[in-house]
Parts: C-alpha cells; sequence; structure tokens
C-alpha cells in the first residue's frame, strides 16, 4: 500500500467514489474464472430479472383465485408449480415474491452498510471518547437479536414493509459497526493519510476520500453475506406472521400458508423454498468468490 | 490492567448494556397504542372497572414512578404477570425453556458433530474432491432457513420414519430415548445451517494454522501426522471457532423460534409469538429483556474463555 491510493494527484484513471477503477481490473479476470462466482452471479440475476419484470413474466395474475383447481398439484399443464389452497398461481406469486424478498434485503442491508460503516468510521478515525461512546452504543444495538427487534417493532407499529426493513437494517449496523471500525485502525496510521493530515485536508474529507476507499474490500464482501443472510431473516419473519402483511405474496408467507398443508400439498411448501435456497446460495457463493478475489481475510460466513 | 480488574470492567460494561436494553423495552412499551387496561378487561368495560386496573398495574402513577417500580421489579426478578392468564411472566418463560433449551443444545451438538470432522476433512484435503464436497454441503447448509430444512425432514424422515415422532416434546424426565426421538428432527433443521457456518470457519482456521511455523517444527521433530494434526494443528484451529459461540446464539435463536411452529413444539418460540398475537406485552417484554441478558453475557463469557485459552490476547485492547 503506497501514497498513490491517495483520492488527489494527478492520475487520469477512472474513479467511482474515490476507488481508483483500475483496481478492480484483476477482481474482474478473478471472478469470470471462478465457478462459484460465475454460478452465483448468474443465479442472482436471473432472479431479479424475474422479480423486475413480474409484471411481463409471470403467467397469470398473483391474486387471481380459481376455485376449480385449488391445491393443484406441480408439473400441472397450466401451473408448472401448482396452485395454492386459493387456485392462485404459485409461479406468479413466486414472481411477485422475488420483489419483495429481494427489495427488503437490499434496502435493509444498505441502510445497515450506511450507518453501520459511518459509525465505524467516525469510531475508529476519532478514538478515544468518541470511540468509546460510539461502540458501546454498537453493543447496545447488538444485543438486541434481528428477531427481537423486529417482535419489538411489529408490537409498537404493527406489520409493514418497513418495519422489517428497518428491523434488519438495525440488526446489521453493528456488524458493518465493528468491521469499519478495524479497518480503519489498521489505515489511520498509514503514510497517505498522515500526508493528507499535514496538507490541512479536513477530517470528513480524509474519511471518506482517503480512509474509506481503502476498506471497502472488505465491507463489500460482508455487504453480500449479510444480504445473504438478511433474506433469510426476512423469510423467516414472513413464515412466523411477523413480516410483511399476510396477504403479499413473499418467499417466507408463501411457506408459511403451505405449513398447514403440508399433508396434502407439499409444494406450496417446497418449491418458494428452493428459491430461496437457490438465491441465498448463489449471493453466498458469488460474496465468497468476493472475498478470495479481493483476498480479505476474515471468518467464514460469519459477521 | 489486571485481570480481575478486566473481568470487574468487562461485567459492569455488560449490565449497563442490558439496562439500555431494559430502558428501551420500557419506552418501547410504553409507546404501544391502546391502554393495558381496556386490553385486559375487553372492549366494552365500563370507565371505573379501567380506572381499577389502571391503578392497580400502577399505570396512573407518573411515568419515573413507573419506570423506578419497573427496574426495582426487574432487579428483583420479577417480569410481572400476563394480562390474559395472570400468571408470572418469569414463570412461563422458565416452562417454556426446556423444548428450546433441548432442540438449541442437541442442534448446536449435531452441528459440531458434524462441522468440525468436516473442516478439519476439508482442510487438509485442500482442492481435492474431499475438499469440494465439504465446501458444496456447507454453502448449502448455510443458505438454507431452519423453518424450510424443517419442513422437508418432516415430509421426507418423519413420514418415512414411524417411530421418529414429527410433531409436539416430549420431556426429558419421560427418559432420554423419547426426548431424543422428539427432538432430534427440530435439532437438525436448527443445527445443519450452523454446521455449515463451522465448517467454513474450522477449515479456514485449520488452514491458517497448517501454514505456521510451529507446524514446520513439529514435522521437522518427526512427530507422527496425527499428533501433529490434533496436539498441534486442532488445538489452534478452534480457538476462533470458540468466539463464534456467542454469535451463533443470535442466529440461532431465529432457527429455534420458525422451527418450533413447524414441529408444533410448546416452547419459547411459540410462546413469543403467541403473545405477540394476542398482544400480552408483559410476555413479550420479558423475554426481550431474557433473551438479552443471556445474549449479552454469553458473549462476555466466551470473550473471556477464549482470553484464558490464548494468552497472547491482552486484557483491554480491543484493537
Amino acid at each position: 500500500m503506497g501514497a498513490d491510493y491517495g483520492g488527489y494527484g494527478s492520475d487520469d484513471t477512472t474513479r467511482l467514489f474515490g476507488v481508483r477503477l483500475d483496481r478492480f481490473d484483476r477482481l474482474r479476470e478473478t471472478l469470470t474464472g471462478d465457478y462459484k462466482a460465475t454460478f452465483g452471479l448468474t443465479t442472482v440475476i436471473l432472479f431479479v430479472l424475474a422479480a423486475i419484470f413480474a409484471p411481463e413474466l409471470a403467467p397469470f395474475d398473483p391474486m387471481a383465485q380459481e376455485y376449480a383447481i385449488m391445491q393443484a398439484p406441480s408439473l400441472s399443464s397450466a401451473h408448472p408449480f401448482g396452485t395454492d389452497s386459493f387456485g392462485r398461481d404459485l409461479l406468479s406469486r413466486m414472481m411477485y415474491g422475488a420483489r419483495i424478498s429481494l427489495g427488503v434485503s437490499l434496502v435493509a442491508v444498505t441502510i445497515g452498510a450506511v450507518v453501520g460503516i459511518g459509525l465505524g468510521l467516525v469510531a475508529g478515525y476519532f478514538g478515544g471518547v468518541v470511540d468509546d461512546a460510539l461502540m458501546r452504543f454498537v453493543d447496545v444495538l447488538w444485543a438486541f437479536p434481528w428477531l427481537l427487534i423486529a417482535i419489538m417493532l411489529v408490537a409498537v407499529f404493527g406489520q409493514g414493509v418497513w418495519n422489517v426493513i428497518a428491523a434488519i437494517a438495525f440488526a446489521y449496523i453493528d456488524d458493518f459497526a465493528r468491521l469499519a471500525r478495524g479497518e480503519v485502525l489498521s489505515i489511520r496510521e498509514e503514510e497517505f493519510v498522515l500526508a493528507a493530515k499535514n496538507i490541512g485536508l479536513s477530517d470528513t474529507r480524509i474519511m471518506i476520500e482517503e480512509v474509506l476507499p481503502n476498506a471497502v474490500a472488505p465491507l463489500i464482501v460482508q455487504f453480500t453475506v449479510l444480504v445473504a443472510r438478511a433474506m433469510l431473516a426476512e423469510s423467516t419473519l414472513s413464515f412466523l406472521g411477523i413480516g410483511v402483511k399476510p396477504t403479499t405474496p413473499t418467499w417466507g408467507a408463501l411457506l408459511g400458508q403451505g405449513r398447514s398443508l403440508i399433508g396434502q400439498a407439499w409444494w406450496i411448501s417446497i418449491i418458494p423454498g428452493i428459491a430461496i435456497v437457490v438465491t441465498v446460495l448463489g449471493i453466498n457463493l458469488f460474496g465468497d468468490a468476493l472475498r478470495d478475489a479481493f483476498d480479505v481475510r476474515g471468518e467464514e460466513g460469519s459477521p | 490492567m489486571g485481570i480481575q480488574r478486566y473481568v470487574a470492567k468487562r461485567t459492569l460494561q455488560a449490565l449497563l448494556v442490558v439496562y439500555v436494553v431494559a430502558t428501551t423495552v420500557f419506552v418501547a412499551v410504553r409507546s404501544i397504542p391502546g391502554d393495558p387496561a381496556r386490553l385486559i378487561l375487553g372492549g366494552d368495560a365500563d370507565a371505573d372497572a379501567i380506572a381499577a386496573v389502571r391503578a392497580e398495574l400502577g399505570l396512573d402513577q407518573p411515568m419515573y414512578v413507573q419506570y423506578a417500580r419497573w427496574m426495582g421489579d426487574l432487579v428483583r426478578g420479577d417480569l410481572g404477570e400476563s394480562i390474559f392468564t395472570g400468571e408470572p411472566v418469569a414463570s412461563r418463560i422458565i416452562g417454556a425453556a426446556e423444548p428450546t433449551l433441548s432442540i438449541g443444545l442437541v442442534g448446536i451438538s449435531i452441528a459440531i458433530l458434524i462441522a468440525i470432522p468436516a473442516g478439519i476433512i476439508s482442510a487438509t484435503r485442500r482442492d481435492q474432491w474431499e475438499d469440494y464436497a465439504a465446501t458444496g454441503v456447507a454453502f448449502l447448509g448455510i443458505s438454507m432457513p431452519s423453518f424450510w430444512i424443517g419442513i422437508v425432514l418432516l415430509l421426507t424422515v418423519g413420514t418415512a420414519i414411524p417411530a421418529i415422532p414429527s410433531y409436539g416434546y416430549t420431556p426429558i424426565s419421560e427418559g432420554i430415548v423419547p426426548w431424543l426421538a422428539n427432538v432430534i428432527l427440530p435439532a437438525t433443521a436448527v443445527g445443519l445451517p450452523y454446521a455449515g457456518i463451522i465448517t467454513r470457519m474450522t477449515r479456514s482456521s485449520m488452514l491458517e494454522v497448517l501454514g505456521e511455523d510451529y507446524m514446520q517444527t513439529a514435522r521437522a521433530k518427526g512427530l507422527p501426522p496425527r499428533v501433529i494434526l490434533f496436539k498441534h494443528g486442532l488445538q489452534n484451529a478452534l480457538l476462533p471457532v470458540v468466539t463464534v459461540a456467542g454469535i451463533l446464539f443470535a442466529l440461532l435463536l431465529g432457527g429455534i423460534v420458525a422451527v418450533e411452529m413447524v414441529f408444533g413444539v410448546q416452547g419459547f418460540g411459540r410462546l413469543l409469538i403467541r403473545s405477540i398475537e394476542r398482544q400480552d406485552f408483559p410476555i413479550v417484554q420479558g423475554s426481550v429483556i431474557v433473551i438479552s441478558i443471556i445474549f449479552v453475557f454469553m458473549n462476555l463469557f466466551v470473550d473471556l474463555l477464549y482470553m484464558s485459552i490464548n494468552p497472547k490476547i491482552k486484557y483491554g485492547g480491543e484493537a
């Protein structure tokens, strides 16, 4: 690591948020040769496309009830995944459900990342009392497991998409804060940071333009891993009936409705589960490939 | 900093965290719309009756009095009474704890039994088919929601082997075998995702240890490979795995609650979900506090354990 990582100077490399994009060339090369990355990314892109184009692609209206074909088994001609207990097409419901499941996870982890990285950056950069105070706050956040935050939010505000997002975002703030702080502690004594201080750059600029770009790799890996975990958390909340409104067809909610029908209609609880597993597996594998590519040392699969 | 002072400092910090959690819960429960007295008596109760119940619950007192009383009760272990049954919250929680703890502990045991050998094999046979197989299965495990594993187990093992009951819970007092037969499916459902995490952790930590100088030294001394692997390698490799135990608890919790619903187990998770549905807030708030206390002190315990088995870690320095 040298002074050329600094966010100023006369080099003419393309930059995105102060990160030199040529640093990602090696990354791209590594990823294209990696079966985990290829599988992971392909899967995720397919599911994202299915979610975005659900209105165009879905064979049926996800809310349309057909009483003649209640609990039609999968692979029945018109309904590849079968129908639920109201005769609604499971494939169409799953495509619409993908929007909630993917959207909620992405938004929640993004919020958690922005707040957490902000806290970690400030705590690590300034150290001392600021560090102590912020990290005690993070400790308190950490003491509420995500399920409890969700339960309290539902108890106080009732059910809704934003409560699920808030619960998951809250729960991941501490993960990002601790990681960012740790990275900052090792970066802040680097020569280029000291140099930036000596030429009189403001603390905010140093944090955002000098420190953050050099901490970005482990944070991206963390982001990917937590999106996968957020999808599992969202599906659990929906399954328990304390997630997004019960009428919304999220993958977890579909599973939850199938639970009481396991004996008669196994596909209602199995097929949405496969969608969850394949998507989360794709994200996890992509995250692991990123970890290898960035050469991030760290605990596997743990925050 | 001496060890006693460090332990005392960390314990005080943990207590502070619990205090803030309890205060947050107090504020959160008071912001729930609706009057608990009306909830207890039902919609058409008359004003006098409601006033009487409010007085009984202390809701007519100023907020700081309520807060002081709540904290005082909490310190004495009094979590209040259920709105619906009038039973003490503490005894409801203790009553529901056995199935949940059984599923959790058997689940963790299953996870460790699978994961540590799988992780060792994965590391020692790096980039061979054993490693790929273990890695693939581990990733699959990490990516499955526990409750869905539960449903799959219910449909496959549960229907194939009638000797394994797929519903409810048998207390351990009725014998180890019936208890285990009843707990094994939910415990596996909860355990598999954690087996995935621990396998990956053991693998990476083992790989790191295998490259250390002291491993070279042990090999150069001509020690038998088994001794090198288990005495020198595993002992050091398991250190970071221990720290995950604290984190595991948070992950386990969500899994257990959902798995209890799948298998119809009358445990803590079901109590919690039922209480939310019925708006039995004393039980909800009591549960949140109890879980947070377990969570905070479990983490403290793991930290201290980690410190005592790894003399290199200095007290006080986090970074």
